[in-house]
């Protein structure tokens, strides 16, 4: 760990007049395992298709082992992909398609098959070498299909999400092996998902991307708990956003004429006004902010509770997921309200569609996003 | 997109995009505007020179028998038309809902045989199917009756035309037939529709399309078509492609088989374009 | 509500109905191969004795063995330039965007649509402009235009099946753009590039009417049944006709089984 592998330096890449990646800046070292996320036509693909050199920057430079390598073709590079269709080459056996870049390579007969069988065999489908790929499930197609990729032994993988056409079980037992071999070989893995579950589960940074930009780079609990802006907050899911603007700084008077607490500032939204801690400079009165509270770190009670943050919401549905409940909520303005909790927490309330609640959080949990 | 830049890359593209259009511009198009051109030439002791005279269109557009195999082409190319897509239509009807999908397949197979089989030998059986002693008047001559001349009349050329057209006819009338929704002609028996009225107000707008475009290629293929009224309707009266042969291999008078030549190809191409705005239009309006 | 007993009565007479299509497509294809056989010059009902005389004058005709040399060479050529250039034209609709390319396939797919006595006019006309007219040269290079567009149609038919990244995937893991067409493209449409062969083959085998107008003397088989058509009432046709016919069908039927086995490969894939 430690050298930049890979370096994004302002990056751009346009489609006519559509812009699909702006100003990149991106470093990943090696040995990393990187999620790149976001919605569709985000640009997270076109970034890993440039990096292959299966689309060319408009602008920029991208340096792999810090050479540009703009200019080099997609066969000299030396960046395997494993793709969401796989890609495998229907007219050739398992073995042979393993064999197809060591082929390319040059490889003497003998070695390329050895290595080849070698690889299958890791992945636990060496009983199949010899059979055709329209024969195997999916998911040992994409064992093929990892097999093909590493048996040139590569500094670096990338994969376009490779899981998405696989059932849920079989996700979760394929992240698995992905993370696995990600350590066991200690190179760099790129993977391109809109799976918050999967980059979250498996990537050591995740770096999310919106409309051509990167919204945000961190670790997966950083950006669960600190969204850097609004888009992440939002894209992350289950967490309650609330719009507002700053009425009252630490020491003032707030608006239950009691003075805000040091390290608090006090936003007034369409909900209510509530409290939030900041770091560093405080948002001056007046300046527009978001606030945002994850729905897990929010919780319910019948009586209204004696803290600086709470507000009145009726229940309007359940989901169940497991042992884990979600609340959906709306406060008398209709603002949206999701609240997490134990279903045996739920069992002591006893309430029903249309029940009121307070629904409160702690201040030290509220996430403040400058606009 | 794949990236396109880079030396290779370029000729990589080009040495495939090329070929095509360099053959057909030398053998294709040059060649047909060629006999444009020289439809304006003149022909002098049996050889052609070039010049720009529109004596040949003049002397063609004049005559009475260009006319004249100019409207019997047209009439019998039309008539086949209407027969051949009256006849393919309950053969595609049943081909599309009344048998199974692998007999449907095996049918189709055996309606392209005849595309690769010799259609002057075809001709040359009925030929012999049709005379005053064949086949057909043998057989209907121990019922007693007949015998009924056939060959070298109009109806021999149309028993040409749609040798060479029904089956072509049937697969793509077949073709778009089965493509027609199901459910909907289910629906539309559901609501107590009768199986003519079905045909009628449902599958047949749905696979207008289909028909028309049937059609088209029947039209041209039967007003292309020489060996049918040369050797089943006698060649007298002349159709334009007897005409271009005619005047092509006697008499060396190109530039005038080059006129009926063009002729033919702008009518060809009214017929084509009006029927597949008719299509279109149908298809818009629902 | 519908009676069951009137429709499966309907049922059954379209069923018919189509037997007598199928009828009237295939008599005279029967009727030239029994009269093949037959003794009589005029064939009618009764058919005379049977007989192996006609192929024997076939076997004895100088022109015959002259012009199914001249066929095969055509054939052949044709088939390998038309595919050759169906396949360029297939490839570069399937992988390239370009402008004007509305109008780059129509010229591709345009040639069907001309009448071949017109195709045969200018072709004459051109050829024997550039001194070719007469030549092999000049049926070969009429047959190539006319057999380009259905190689192409079947070719493209098959890339239509490729998984668009499998390009791509070949780069990736190394290979440039040539040894991908090479160990890639060129496996994958394999199947239907023999088909296209086998059809173009048989297209060229079997076209009488551009090959009449610029042949000359270099006369193809269905050139010489023509001629013979020409002159009189002879049953050697249908001889030469049944001899073409097992040659035809024997490609098309090879085609056919290429692009079944493909569509079934493929569904299996799925």
């Amino acid at each position: 760990m430690g050298d930049d592998l890979v370096v994004f330096d302002s990056v751009e890449k346009h489609f006519g007049s559509f812009t699909a990646v702006r100003s990149l800046d991106l470093k990943i070292q090696s040995g990393e395992f990187v999620a790149l996320m976001g919605p569709s036509g985000c640009g997270k693909t076109t970034t890993l298709r440039m990096l292959a050199g299966l689309d060319t920057p408009s602008a920029g430079e991208i340096r792999l082992n810090g050479e540009r390598i703009n200019e080099v073709p997609a066969h000299r590079r030396q960046t395997p992909m494993v793709w969401q269709s796989l890609a495998l080459f229907p007219f050739l056996n398992v073995r042979e398609n393993v064999e197809f870049g060591l082929k390319m390579l040059a490889v003497p007969e003998q070695e390329r098959r050895t290595r080849a069988m070698d690889w299958l065999d890791r992945m636990e489908i060496a009983q199949f070498s010899e059979r055709h790929i329209e024969q195997l499930s999916g998911g040992q197609r994409q064992r093929v299909a990892l097999a093909r990729a590493l048996v040139t032994e590569p500094s670096i993988l990338l994969l376009d999400e490779p899981l998405s056409a696989l059932d849920a079980n079989l996700v979760i037992r394929m992240q698995g092996v992905l993370t696995r071999l990600q350590r066991s070989l200690g190179i760099t893995f790129i993977y391109v998902t809109h799976s918050q579950s999967e980059a979250f589960a498996m990537a050591d940074r995740v770096v999310i991307m919106n409309e051509g930009e990167i919204a945000q780079v961190g670790s997966s609990r950083d950006i669960y708990r600190n969204p850097a802006n609004r888009f992440v907050a939002e894209f992350v899911g289950r967490n309650n956003i609330l719009n507002g603007d700053v009425r009252a700084q630490p020491g003032q008077t707030g608006h239950n004429q009691r003075p805000v607490p040091d390290d608090c500032i006090e936003v007034k939204t369409s909900a209510g006004t509530f409290q939030a801690a900041f770091n560093g400079q405080p948002p001056g009165n007046g300046s527009a902010v978001t606030l945002v509270v994850g729905a897990d770190l929010a919780s319910v009670t019948a009586a209204q509770p004696d803290t600086s943050n709470h507000v009145r919401a009726t229940v309007i549905s359940e989901e169940f997921v497991g042992a884990v409940v979600t609340l959906f909520m709306e406060t008398d303005d209709g603002t949206e309200f999701k609240v997490q909790l134990q279903q045996r927490e739920l069992d002591k309330l006893e309430l029903e569609t249309g029940t009121g609640l307070w629904v409160s959080w702690d201040v030290a949990n509220t996430h403040l996003i400058q606009a | 997109m794949p990236i396109t830049d880079g030396r290779s890359s370029r000729l990589y593209a080009h040495l495939w995009r090329w070929p095509m259009p360099v053959w057909q511009l030398l053998f294709f198009l040059v060649p047909l505007c060629f006999m444009v051109l020289m439809s304006f030439w003149l022909v002098k002791n049996y050889r052609m020179e070039p010049a720009f005279v529109t004596a040949n269109w003049e002397k063609m557009f004049s005559r009475g028998y260009f006319w004249n195999a100019y409207w019997r082409t047209l009439g019998l190319a039309g008539l086949t038309t209407l027969i051949a897509t009256l006849l393919a239509f309950p053969a595609a009807y049943a081909l599309s809902f009344k048998v199974s999908e692998t007999v449907r397949r095996w049918i189709i197979f055996l309606l392209i045989i005849p595309f690769f089989t010799s259609f002057l030998v075809r001709i040359y059986a009925w030929q012999v199917i049709l005379a005053e002693s064949g086949v057909i008047n043998a057989g209907l001559a121990t019922l007693g009756i007949g015998p009924f001349t056939m060959l070298n009349t109009a109806f021999g050329t149309i028993i040409g035309y749609l040798t060479l057209t029904l089956p072509l006819v049937v697969i793509l009338q077949t073709m778009s037939l089965s493509q027609v929704d199901r459910s909907l002609i289910e629906a539309a028996w559901n609501l107590g529709s009768s199986r003519v009225r079905t045909i009628a107000t449902v599958i047949l707008p749905l696979a207008k399309t289909g028909l028309i475009i049937g059609a088209v290629f029947c039209f041209i293929l039967a007003f292309g078509d020489f060996v049918s009224p040369y050797y089943l309707g006698g060649s007298k009266p002349p159709t334009l492609s007897i005409l271009i042969i005619d005047t092509t291999k006697s008499g060396q008078q190109w530039p005038r088989a080059a006129v009926v030549a063009i002729t033919m190809i702008v009518t060809l191409l009214t017929v084509a374009f009006a029927a597949v705005a008719l299509a279109y239009r149908s298809r818009v309006r629902r | 509500m519908h009676n069951k007993t009137t429709g499966r009565f309907s049922t059954w007479i379209l069923r018919a109905y189509i037997a007598l299509v199928l009828v009237f497509v295939f008599s005279p294809l029967l009727a030239s191969m029994v009269f093949s056989f037959n003794s009589d010059r005029f064939p009618s009902l009764p058919l005379g004795e049977f007989t192996t005389h006609w192929y024997k004058a076939v076997w004895n005709n100088d022109a015959v063995p002259e012009a199914l040399r001249n066929s095969v060479i055509v054939s052949l050529c044709s088939a390998v330039l038309g595919t050759f250039i169906g396949f360029c034209t297939a490839y570069t609709d399937y992988r390239y965007q370009f402008r004007g390319k509305a109008l780059y396939l129509g010229l591709a797919l345009l040639p069907p649509t001309i009448p071949l006595v017109i195709m045969g006019l200018a072709m004459l006309a051109w050829l024997s402009r550039a001194g070719l007219s007469g030549t092999l040269f000049a049926i070969i290079i009429a047959h190539t235009v006319m057999c380009a567009p259905f190689a192409m149609a079947l070719i493209r038919l098959r890339l239509q099946q490729i998984d668009p990244n499998l390009e791509a995937a070949a780069w990736n893991l190394g290979a440039s753009e040539w040894r991908t067409m090479r160990s890639v493209i060129i496996p994958f449409t394999r199947p239907s590039i023999i088909a296209a062969l086998c059809l173009t083959a048989a297209v060229s085998f079997d076209e009488f009417a551009v090959a009449w107008f610029v042949s000359g003397l270099n006369k193809t088989v269905p050139v010489v049944i023509l001629e013979i058509l020409q002159g009189n009432v002879d049953p050697q046709i249908n001889a030469i006709g049944t001899f073409v016919f097992i040659i035809s069908i024997t490609l098309v039927v090879i085609t056919q089984l290429i692009v079944m086995k493909q569509n079934k490969g493929h569904r299996h894939g799925r």
